[in-house]
């Protein structure tokens, strides 16, 4: 219990079930069965999002990455066109991936190979991206995404959304243990607490940063995909306004903003959270407003108590030195 | 301890003297042929582009965005950012219309215009400063709280017909010049007197460049970390004001954009997020661009969705261009 992430995932565990209570307070409707389905589709876009940009975080830099809501909607446009040009659809979903890796490596090498600070590289790119995927498209919609193809967001497969069995817990489990378990992970996590160290004891930091940038737009390709499936439809504005809500998802789940500390599990439960409270709301027909100011609080305390309980964690260490 | 300090020291030092100095001075060049590059295109495809009438108007759009910018090249040079001056000029904007409604005089509307933006700035300086949340995640935080404030007070309906006594602030003639320039004029002159010819300037780099060590020597960090938040967000309320004073209407989705444009600007024109860099002449052509491409688009028949295009891909080149003469300046 003393160990701080430990304690970030009571912490949001507890939180989850508030909002559920809260939820089942506020609308008659919200608990049922259907509920669950219905939440978990919002689930996974967000979900995925807030992966990579926790991963980009806790190799620190300090890394961030603003252009994957941008990557999602230039890939989703991508991956329809080159259906409507007669390409495969699956072929031109592997090729959708391949190019949100090729975006994520423009902005791998501004900041990994440049070293612009991410926080300008990947603004640079998302104004770019997302005024092209505006640009190419007049903002008009691409469609004509076939039936068979919806059954990956649109299906359900016990109660649960398909793309949650396909996608989301498969990266999430991945990724899980690919932190936990792996040397790359302890080398994520080595390059997010002390760059320096890390570097001294063979850690190649910047090639690591690089190869997570790139994962970055490949996994923002993945929900180009899945938005693709649930819309039958390539948005231009897709993924707009989920730079921030991923960021605010990763941080609210425990990433630290310089890196080094975080979880993915923390993403999933952050992702839980803001979900539950959207769908809460939106049944008990209550403004979205209130939705906003509650991740906007959340967001600023959870930091705040964490500074807290790292302060404390800190005097009990010197305590115990002397 | 020490030697992560003194190397700490030294490296803000080379940031702040060596790189800088021919950077910046490179970088105000480097924006002025864009921006005669981006006049020459634009001027050979219209020739309506440089009429008197048509380069007010660029000026008159550019007002808010400028003097929001002033205090963001403040709070950037600081070593901060602030992604909520949107909210900021959004919850200012509809105090300021709610208050018209009420048929409060310009002489109340306005200080609660402007006390309304230098109140949230404060706010979010304090939340940074106290609890040592870093920048982007607290103003964050209050981007989603202002928004939801907003969405409270306005209530999904549009706040039209306010009255134009202010108007004559922007739209209005002053010495046979429009009158934002003048709005533009006063405001960077301050800010450029507060940065640059002052001890609370002095302190503001001072922080920029190496925040421990300006700790260590006596700087009073917080309070003036608060002031810069504050100092910003006052800004962001007179935007508010001159926002209303222009188009006399609040809308749902005011402030969306000023944020991303603001620090875009401010990159442009040569800070530096890490801090204790950053120019006000080059930022206010960081505007100034933005804003003529957004015109320029319009009047050659481009549509006007190929603006972001190009401010992303200007602040590609322009980021590329500098770290390539950092690396070989070191």
């Amino acid at each position: 219990m003393n160990d701080p992430l430990t304690q970030r995932m009571v912490f949001l565990t507890g939180l989850l079930v508030l909002a559920g209570v809260a939820g089942a307070l506020l609308s008659p409707h919200f608990l049922q069965g259907s509920t669950v389905g219905y939440l978990l589709q919002y689930v996974p876009v967000l979900g995925v999002l807030g992966m990579a940009q926790t991963l980009v975080m806790l190799s620190g830099g300090p890394g961030i990455d603003l252009s994957v809501g941008a990557t999602m909607s230039l890939v989703g446009l991508a991956i329809a066109a080159m259906f409507g040009a007669g390409v495969p659809l699956l072929l031109a979903c592997a090729a959708g991936l391949v190019i949100g890796g090729l975006l994520g490596a423009v902005n791998a090498v501004l900041v990994c190979v440049l070293k612009v600070p991410s926080l300008m590289g990947t603004l640079a790119t998302f104004f770019a991206y997302s005024g092209l995927a505006l640009a190419l498209t007049g903002g008009a919609p691409i469609g004509g995404i076939p039936d068979w193809f919806a059954g990956l967001a649109q299906g359900r497969f016990l109660g649960i959304p398909v793309h949650m069995w396909v996608v989301f817990v498969p990266l999430a489990v991945v990724l899980h243990v690919m932190l936990s378990r792996t040397r790359i992970g302890s080398h994520i996590y080595a390059a997010g607490n002390d760059e320096r160290a890390a570097f001294l004891s063979g850690v190649k930091v910047w090639r690591l940063r690089f190869g997570l940038y790139c994962l970055s737009g490949v996994i923002a390709g993945l929900a180009a995909i899945m938005t693709l499936s649930w819309f039958q439809a390539a948005r231009p504005d897709a993924g707009e306004g989920m730079e921030l809500l991923s960021v605010t998802v990763a941080v609210l789940g425990g990433a630290h903003i310089f890196g080094g500390i975080g979880r993915i599990s923390g993403t999933v439960l952050a992702v839980l959270i803001v979900t539950t409270l959207q769908v809460a709301l939106q049944l008990a027909n209550i403004s979205q407003a209130w939705q906003l100011a509650a991740i906007g609080v959340l967001l600023i305390c959870s930091v705040m108590a964490d500074n807290a309980v790292g302060d404390r964690l800190r005097a009990a260490a010197r305590r115990a030195a002397s | 301890m020490w030697t992560t300090l003194t190397s700490e020291a030294s490296d803000a030092r080379n940031r702040a003297s060596v790189i800088s100095r021919p950077i910046r001075i490179g970088r105000e060049v480097l924006l002025l042929i864009a921006l005669g590059v981006l006049v020459a295109i634009f001027a050979s495809q219209s020739e309506f582009f440089l009429s008197e009438r048509n380069l007010t108007t660029i000026l008159r759009n550019s007002v808010d965005l400028a003097v929001v910018c002033a205090g963001m090249t403040i709070v950037i040079i600081l070593g901060g950012i602030d992604v909520s001056v949107g909210g900021i000029v959004a919850v200012s904007a509809v105090l300021i219309g709610r208050a018209y409604q009420y048929d409060m005089p310009d002489m109340v509307v306005v200080p609660i215009g402007l006390a309304a933006g230098a109140a949230l700035g404060a706010m979010n300086g304090a939340i940074i400063a106290k609890s040592r949340v870093p920048p982007i995640v607290a103003t964050l935080g209050t981007m989603y709280i202002f928004i939801a404030v907003l969405f409270l007070v306005i209530g999904g309906v549009w706040i039209s017909g306010l009255p134009n006594t202010l108007s004559f602030l922007v739209l209005g003639e002053l010495f046979g010049l429009p009158s934002g320039l003048f709005v533009i004029g006063a405001i960077y002159g301050l800010s450029w007197l507060m940065l640059r010819r002052t001890p609370w300037g002095q302190r503001v780099v001072a922080i920029g460049c190496d925040e421990h060590a300006a700790r260590l020597v006596g700087i009073r960090v917080d309070r003036t970390k608060i002031q810069a938040y504050a100092l910003l967000g006052l800004f962001a309320g007179l935007a508010a004001v001159l926002y209303v004073a222009r188009l006399r209407n609040v809308e749902v989705n005011i402030g969306t954009n000023i944020a991303l444009e603001a620090i875009a600007a401010t990159i442009l024109g040569g800070a530096n997020i890490r801090g204790g860099i950053g120019s006000l002449l080059g930022t206010l052509m960081g505007v100034l661009f933005i804003k003529m491409t957004q015109n320029g688009l319009v009047l050659i028949g481009v549509s006007s969705l190929w603006e972001t295009v190009v401010i992303g891909g200007l602040l590609i080149v322009v980021l590329v261009l500098d770290a390539l003469e950092t690396r070989r300046t070191s």
